[in-house]
């Protein structure tokens, strides 16, 4: 049973990371390498996909834009450029069409590097053929600035306020409403024991017995 | 098909109803209990329902009572200002 509930909570606090560490803006600092379109058939892998541009028709067969890139480190990596709309997560990104632009126009070699910090969320992964949504490009000095990630702060920050303040408001909901209703529960249930202790010492008589069934007639 | 801001405003208006609602029934039910604690500790006359029921009453037309219609403000504003940044941006 011990195992059961560890599992539970261990299972509920991946859960719970998995979705933040998808969903939160992230900041890669790489250098451009190309950008292009290409078409997708969106599959089983299609929740790690947004949608169509903003009012365009709903299609799972539809252009995407990628853009290529080169890690600090080297290794490869590649973003999708796709609107969210009005839709999940709430990026309200609309200009998937400018930011491609910006990424084209950013494109450097290797002699010539040019470093830019890709703010995007999600994630790469092969196996599910998924790429992280880039929102925002920006140039960097270099390949080793620090960044800060503020809005990941901000957004923490209200969202453990707002937990607290559910937290607080469940108190004052059990401190005002359940706990007097139990406690008058509690003293019904009281109550009914002193009656029912009283009728039975009442029943060990006769006269007693007589007065019980009078009492029970008047009730009637 | 709906209009996608649409949907996302119909959503997030009943969305926040349901806080709103939350949010209200748990500033009265601290403001009732503060009250109650200010006449139990003494020193003031009268009846403790009346005393509660008048300042219940001042509750409803204060302005902390108004002040939680903030809460479907600032997700308005802050939605907003995203949308306009990235139009902006765009």
């Amino acid at each position: 049973m011990r195992y059961v509930k560890w599992g539970f909570w261990i299972t509920l606090a991946v859960l719970v990371f998995a979705f933040f560490h998808y969903t939160l803006p992230q900041r890669d600092i790489v250098r451009i390498v190309g950008t292009d379109s290409r078409r997708i058939d969106v599959g089983e892998n299609s929740i790690f996909w947004a949608r169509p541009e903003v009012g365009m028709a709903d299609s799972a067969n539809r252009d995407v834009f990628f853009i290529r890139a080169i890690q600090t480190n080297g290794r490869p990596m590649e973003y999708r450029n796709e609107d969210t709309g009005w839709g999940w997560p709430p990026y309200f990104k609309i200009n998937s069409s400018s930011l491609q632009t910006q990424a084209t126009s950013l494109i450097s070699t290797e002699e010539n590097p040019k470093w830019v910090a890709i703010t995007h969320y999600g994630w790469r992964n092969n196996f599910f053929t998924i790429f992280p949504n880039a929102t925002s490009v920006r140039v960097v000095e270099g390949p080793d600035v620090t960044l800060i990630p503020w809005m990941n702060i901000v957004i923490l920050t209200v969202l453990a306020g707002l937990l607290f303040m559910l937290w607080r408001m469940w108190a004052q909901f059990r401190e005002r409403m359940i706990d007097p209703a139990i406690e008058d529960m509690g003293v019904a249930i009281d109550n009914l024991d002193a009656r029912a202790d009283q009728a039975r010492a009442n029943a060990r008589t006769r006269w007693g017995r007589f007065k019980a069934w009078l009492a029970g007639t008047g009730r009637r | 098909m709906i209009l996608g801001w649409v949907r996302l405003a119909v959503f997030g208006f009943v969305a926040l109803s349901v806080v709103y609602l939350l949010v209200s029934v748990y500033s009265r039910s601290t403001r009732r209990e503060a009250l109650e604690k200010e006449f139990d500790a003494g020193g003031i006359e009268g009846d403790r329902d009346d005393y509660i029921r008048a300042g219940m009453e001042r509750y409803q037309h204060g302005l902390r009572r108004k002040l939680i219609l903030l809460v479907y403000v600032i997700p308005t504003v802050v939605v907003g200002i995203l949308v306009w940044a990235n139009f902006q941006w765009g």
